[in-house]
């Protein structure tokens, strides 16, 4: 059978009631959040700051994404700042001390028609260029890496190609925010959950201070990493995101014998599939098209999946769909984040990972904890400002993002 | 389809002309179970894209051409073997049969054009965007029903009526045109991933019923 | 799957529609008088309403014509459908909770399905409740 997952121990991290006043305070306690806080104690000795989380830690889209990891995005800025973050995956468990069950067994984006294979193997071009592992594959290389897939020219959409990465891969993302929770919490971070941030205090244009459920605090500077409810917080602090809010599924089918070694990527039929350390085989959606906060989608979405997994895979035909679900996705037009200070003096941002920010977890932290603490960014996080959006400088991954990262 | 001496125009190549489910026939034939379900593709009708607002003077003229234009959604017009279906409110197709094309012989386009005139709207040939399926039998409704999520029941759906709609994901336009008999108008490319769905759909009945 | 009701067809599957985004934001009157920040306003900002929103759709299989729905974004029930070019109704006294940015408590991702984590209790979320998807971690 499949591994055996590691026994999670009883008491991870602390429960305080928030005190009065912090250094800092980030809003959102998903995995950006707590890396966010546990770069900040860990790199600028900042431990006098809390995590706020309206819900349960890492409730939001970190307990709901699919786990891709990979860094083979095609821009210089993105290859940056997606390869460091792959290279703090590499580290991060020892670091930790914690085994999140971080498995480089490669994921490959398939190419379906002539446009993907040019887009592919100039991404793939781009990728070396940029220290990025990356192979073109030809099908019979892709057969030979996961021999489950059908790249007959029987189907709908053959499979041309792929791209390949083979450092990348998945983990396993609530051991991910446990790990991130119990360092903080070591390091003297507070993380308060059931603690929702309704409001904001300011004195003039400086954020002084954040309204609770559970009362006000004050604090010198505020971060604001609530993925999908970005838009929301901005509000309420008074400037605008060009950020829309999308459902984005994904589901899972029961405990099979290990049959999928890799990962497997399709934008052109809109699917990607995994299996699990368990054994679960966990598959992604497209988003749906509407601007949602329901934390749920519509079913045809998941059919249409289904119909493109089991046309790919056809071992799946006799899987079972046992749960789907959704989060909330935070989306921008060019398919990259924002991570920067934002126009209200002491509060920053990051947001905008939308389908996409499981894997930039650790480069998240590490640039926006720099950009907390200093004021100014991280030469990584630099490009992916607001302003870029005045600028015009934008940094387009629809084609190594396309329907989801 | 019947190649006559009077469906010569086209230059001399009417014979050449394939339509875009033809090579199914064979299959076609085979699938459809006499008295049950029969499919069959109903190729070549003359079919004409037609924009007018249909209560002005332009949309009167037309009218007087077409034979009547369909005013709600569902609702067909015309007369005389050419009708009009309500594709949106100031959007129609008109259908006929091929010899009433232009290119052979027939003057429908041109009196079309000509009464629309120099009125803001639009006449356009459409007779190669779509072809034409015929799904009739007791079951043809069941077989509709795997893939149509519109209610399909006679009372809501009763012959002389067309809706725009999806039929296996395939966007197409559905006539009902008798008590157990309808007409599906997919664009040209959809004509064999639908023409395979509608035999995959019918199967099921040509085995005994299970009670 | 959300049931839309087109204003000349009735009410369809959602596949038949396109979405379009929010409603109501004009073309400016005179684009090169813009400043760039007005201009990336125009081109990249929408709003992103948690409530009732007004956005556009298409009916996209049907009958070819845009049109609005006002519809909530957290219940995704659909308040109002109207023709382009009509404003906005008011629906406030309607939809009493739902306006822009709540502040409301959100009944999505907390409340009771959440794992009890209140108390004296430190041990980590293991098995979320039943909203909480539990295999997305698998
Ligand atoms: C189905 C699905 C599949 C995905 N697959 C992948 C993948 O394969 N690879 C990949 O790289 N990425 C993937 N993603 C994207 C990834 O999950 C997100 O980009 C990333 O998790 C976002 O960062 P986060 O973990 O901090 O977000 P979240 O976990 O959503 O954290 C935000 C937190 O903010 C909290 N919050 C919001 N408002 C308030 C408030 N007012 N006060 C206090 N707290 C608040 C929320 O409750 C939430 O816990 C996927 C996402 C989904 C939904």
């Amino acid at each position: 059978m499949a591994d055996l997952l590691p026994e999670h121990p009883d008491f991870l991290w602390h429960n305080p009631d928030p005190q009065k006043s912090y250094d800092a305070v980030i809003v959102g306690g998903g995995g950006h959040g707590l890396a966010t806080a546990y770069f900040l104690a860990k790199n600028h000795g900042m431990t006098n700051i809390a995590v706020l989380e309206k819900g349960w830690l890492a409730g939001g889209n970190m307990a709901r994404n699919t786990t891709i990891i990979r860094s083979n995005y095609l821009w210089d800025e993105s290859a940056a700042i997606y390869e460091h973050a792959l290279k703090l995956w590499e580290i991060l468990p020892e670091e930790l001390e914690y085994d999140f069950l971080f498995s480089q067994r490669g994921v490959m984006n398939l190419a379906h028609t002539l446009g993907d294979v040019r887009e592919s193997m100039r991404r793939v071009g781009a990728n070396k260029l940029n220290g990025v592992d990356a192979e073109w594959l030809d099908p019979q290389q892709v057969k030979e890496l996961c021999p489950i897939l059908n790249i007959s020219d029987n189907i709908r959409y053959p499979v041309m190609g792929a791209t390949y990465q083979p450092r990348a891969g998945i983990a396993k993302h609530d051991h991910v925010a446990w790990a991130f929770a119990r360092k903080c919490d070591e390091l003297g971070v507070d993380i308060i959950q059931n603690c929702e941030v309704t409001g904001f205090l300011k004195d003039g244009n400086r954020v002084v201070g954040v309204k609770t459920n559970r009362g006000t605090i004050s604090t010198e500077k505020v971060g604001l990493c609530a993925a999908g409810h970005s838009s929301v917080l901005a509000e309420m602090a008074g400037f605008r995101l060009p950020i829309q809010s999308h459902p984005l599924q994904a589901l899972v089918s029961e405990l099979h014998e290990p049959v999928h070694p890799t990962v497997v990527m399709s934008n052109h039929v809109h699917v990607y599939v995994s299996q699990a350390h368990k054994g679960e085989l966990v598959m992604g959606a497209g988003v749906d098209s509407y601007n949602g906060y329901g934390q749920r989608g519509s079913f045809h979405v998941i059919e249409h999946q289904m119909a493109a997994a089991v046309e790919l895979f056809p071992i799946f035909a006799r899987a079972h769909v046992l749960r789907t679900w959704g989060g909330i996705v935070d989306t921008t037009l060019d398919a990259s984040p924002i991570i920067g200070t934002t126009p209200v003096d002491n509060m920053f941002v990051n947001c905008g990972w939308g389908t996409g920010g499981f894997k930039g977890t650790p480069a998240a932290g590490l640039t926006f904890a720099h950009t907390i603490a200093t004021g100014t960014p991280h030469d990584l996080n630099k490009p992916f400002a607001l302003e870029r959006f005045e600028t015009g400088a934008l940094i387009d991954e629809h084609g190594a993002a396309a329907v989801a990262h | 389809m019947a190649d006559t001496a009077a469906l010569n125009g086209i230059n001399g190549l009417r014979h050449i002309r394939r339509s875009p489910a033809s090579h199914l026939a064979a299959a076609l034939e085979a699938g459809s179970i006499e008295g049950t379900v029969v499919l069959r593709e109903g190729p070549f009708r003359t079919m004409v894209g037609l924009r007018v607002d249909p209560r002005s003077e332009e949309g009167a003229r037309v009218v007087a051409v077409a034979g009547g234009l369909p005013l709600r959604c569902g609702d067909v017009g015309g007369a005389d073997g050419v009708r009009v279906l309500w594709l949106g409110p100031s959007e129609f197709l008109v259908v006929a049969s091929e010899d009433v094309h232009d290119s052979l012989g027939g003057t429908l386009i041109d009196s079309l054009t000509a009464a629309l005139g120099g009125a803001p709207g639009q006449v356009v040939d459409l007779s190669a965007n779509r072809t034409t399926f015929e799904l009739s039998g007791t079951r043809a409704r069941a077989v509709l029903e795997k893939g149509c999520s519109l209610d399909l029941h006679p009372r809501s759906f009763p012959p002389g009526t067309a809706l725009s709609t999806e039929v296996g994901n395939i966007p197409v336009v559905l006539e009902k045109t008798g008590k157990e008999s309808f007409r599906i108008f997919p664009r040209a490319s959809f004509a064999d991933f639908l023409g395979r769905w509608l035999l995959d759909a019918m199967r099921e009945y040509a085995s005994p019923e299970v009670p | 799957m959300l049931l839309i009701s087109c204003p000349n067809c009735g009410s369809r599957d959602e596949t038949e529609f396109h979405y379009g985004g929010q409603a109501h934001v004009p073309y400016p009157e005179d684009p090169a008088a813009l400043d760039d920040r007005q201009w990336a306003e125009f081109l990249f900002y929408r709003d992103n309403t948690k409530g009732a929103f007004a956005e556009r759709w298409l009916h996209s299989t049907g009958c070819r014509q845009w049109f609005n729905l006002l519809r909530d974004t957290v219940t995704y029930e659909i308040q109002a459908v109207y023709p382009m070019g009509a404003a906005r109704p008011d629906r406030a006294a309607a939809a009493p909770e739902s306006g822009t940015a709540s502040t409301a408590p959100d009944s999505t991702t907390t409340g009771t399905a959440a794992p009890d984590i209140s108390g004296t209790s430190t041990a980590p979320a293991t098995s979320a409740g039943t909203t909480a998807p539990e295999g997305a971690s698998k």
